[in-house]
């Protein structure tokens, strides 16, 4: 089901009555119901997939739950009468059938995500090597069409095994809780990735209807309309033309183009999410989430956490901290410790597994070495950040510079959006040597426009890029006065309702006249392809 | 509890651990020094920290640290 059309508007506005209309204990079996009923609107093949991501995640869950209660009892029954050998042995017999399972678990469900995903890229670079040994290269017949939001639903639902695997959270008994987790449609084709803990808690309490909740709600998700239809969607036009064509534009119109990506994918992608926390507060949901102002970040590992923060935080836990932990990764640092010295030493657990994260990060991103490189520079940036901040702290000291300076702080968010701006748009011009090819674009065009039309090649009317213009503003002046307060309360506290029907009032208006025509640029989402 | 803060004071001695109590979530810890702090921590109390440990509750504040520690030493008995 398409998210910007007047039948997705309709089937909130149902889903909202029929919600509030039931008694409270049934309404996660409404939700339940919506989810699935918008899922099998993309396709009722694609259930399949949810339905046995969800039913092998609640089956192994159980099983490694039923293992952990059987060893609890055990011990617990045996702890006089056994010796501690005997109990580790137990423990030892109990954690490899749990390991069992959740690798199992695991390799099904990461297989599915990655026979979508990856088997045309895999089958074109075996070819690539097996044609240089003049072997003839295998027939990829294959048409697989990737299930809407599978990266997000799998990642998510994984995450909720590994817990119960770690007894973080007890294993759900009611498959019907765990297929809503898994299929829960505002959040299933773009995220949050939310853990269990905290979306179960959301959408299993009982929910009563407030005018606060409807109308902070619907404030928000109007706010999302704007960004995605107005800014996202009239830059997605430019964006694509100078990435069609950087080779024959100038360096200055194509750094505009980069900086003009910048801008559409936030606006688009958290205009999404601000869409759908919006329509979850009218449910009286918290959704998790997923932006905290990215472009103010002061370093790129500053950044990372503010930007798609729910993958982030799925990368920390279940990436992350266990690369750094792993046994051999530890005796690694141990004597990095005792070789290369203490200070940079302590750093190599950590960087081993900033590696693994951000190669894995970028082929979550896309199949291409497009994304494995995108997400090599940013892994490199991060670790080399990390080396050097003894070096930077001294630099700064020497230089004499005030780290809580206004104008230090200002260098490095500039410097930071800068460098975030190169990195974002490696894999989107196309393959690996496009993007590098816009950059060298960008650094040895010195041709200098003469004209507004020179400059702008691909603007063709003036008024949709006035509104992007003013947008973006809006955007920037709305993220600085979220800094101290949410935008909505801000609204209340220094507007009466008459002016904050009018701001309304004029965006709606904006939206009509400008995002509408735009809608044919790129009336998806931008993550939806992730 | 004596080499715990040992540790402590060693990563960052600019932290009066009787007081903090907000060391993960008020961002006095990043992910990098939890991992320099979990590894000293595993060599000096020769216990295995789980991944499943690094939550912040665990390492909020040096009290946390040593309920952790001390509930990870009684399950390996």
């Amino acid at each position: 089901m398409e998210l910007l059309t007047l039948g997705f508007l309709l089937f909130c506005i149902v889903l909202v009555i029929i919600y509030y209309l039931v008694p409270k204990t049934m309404q996660w079996w409404v939700l339940l119901a919506a989810s699935l009923y918008f899922y099998a609107m993309s396709g009722i093949k694609n259930m399949i997939y949810v339905l046995i991501t969800a039913l092998s995640t609640y089956a192994a869950t159980r099983m490694i739950q039923s293992l952990t209660d059987r060893q609890k009892e055990w011990i617990k029954a045996n702890k006089k009468t056994t010796s501690k050998e005997e109990r580790a042995a137990y423990k030892a017999h109990i954690q490899a059938k749990r390991r069992a399972i959740l690798v199992a678990a695991l390799l099904l469900n990461f297989g599915i995500l990655c026979t979508f995903k990856y088997l045309h890229f895999l089958i074109a670079q075996v070819n690539t090597v097996i044609s240089s040994f003049g072997a003839s290269p295998i027939n990829d017949t294959l048409k697989l069409i990737i299930p809407l939001g599978i990266s997000f639903y799998t990642f998510q639902t994984m995450g909720y095994l590994v817990d119960v695997y770690w007894n973080k959270c007890p294993a759900e008994k009611n498959f019907g809780r765990v297929l809503l987790f898994v299929s829960f449609f505002p959040q299933m084709t773009q995220g949050p990735i939310s853990n269990y803990k905290d979306l179960t808690t959301e959408l299993f309490k009982e929910h009563t209807f407030t005018y606060h909740h409807f109308s902070w709600g619907a404030q928000r998700m109007f706010w999302g309309f704007f960004k995605k239809m107005v800014v996202a969607n009239v830059l997605s036009a430019y964006v694509q033309d100078v990435f069609a064509n950087y080779a024959s534009y100038s360096g200055i119109t194509t750094l505009i183009g980069a900086f003009m990506y910048s801008v559409q994918i936030y606006a688009d992608f958290s205009g999404y999410m601000d869409m759908m926390c919006g329509f979850c507060e009218v449910l009286d949901i918290r959704l998790t989430e997923n932006f905290e102002r990215p472009y103010f970040s002061k370093s790129i590992a500053e950044y990372w956490r503010r930007w798609h923060s729910s993958l982030g935080a799925w990368f920390k836990t279940y990436v992350y901290y266990p690369m750094a932990m792993v046994k051999w990764n530890q005796r690694l640092g141990r004597w990095s410790k005792q070789k290369l010295g203490k200070t940079f030493g302590q750093t190599v657990p950590a960087s081993v597994a900033l590696v693994v994260v951000w190669l894995t990060t970028g082929l979550w991103h896309g199949a291409s070495w497009a994304y494995i490189a995108w997400g090599g520079v940013n892994g490199i940036f991060i670790i080399v950040s990390l080396w050097m901040e003894t070096v930077y702290a001294s630099w700064k000291q020497k230089l004499g510079i005030n780290e809580a300076s206004w104008g230090w702080r200002a260098f490095q968010t500039i410097r930071t959006f800068i460098l975030v701006t190169f990195i974002k748009v490696l894999p989107e011009v196309g393959t690996l040597s496009d993007g590098f090819g816009l950059w060298k674009q960008i650094f040895t065009n010195h041709t200098i426009p003469r004209s507004f039309h020179a400059l702008l090649p691909f603007v063709d009317k003036k008024m949709p890029l006035l509104a992007v213009m003013i947008g973006t503003i809006l955007i920037f002046v709305t993220s600085l006065i979220q800094r101290r307060q949410p935008i909505r309360q801000w609204l209340e506290d220094h507007t009466n309702y008459a002016v904050r029907i009018l701001i309304f009032a004029v965006l709606f208006i904006v939206i009509v006249y400008f995002g509408y025509p735009a809608s044919g640029n790129g009336g998806g989402f931008m993550y939806e392809q992730f | 509890m004596e080499e715990l803060l040992e540790i402590l004071n060693d990563i960052n001695p600019d932290v009066d651990y009787s007081k903090e109590k907000n060391l993960i979530d008020g961002k006095v810890y990043d992910s990098f020094s939890i991992i320099t702090l979990v590894s000293n921590i595993s060599e000096e109390f020769d216990i295995e920290i789980g991944p499943e440990y690094l939550v912040p509750e665990n390492f909020n504040s040096a009290e946390a640290m040593w309920k952790m520690i001390q509930k990870i030493q009684e399950d390996e008995d």
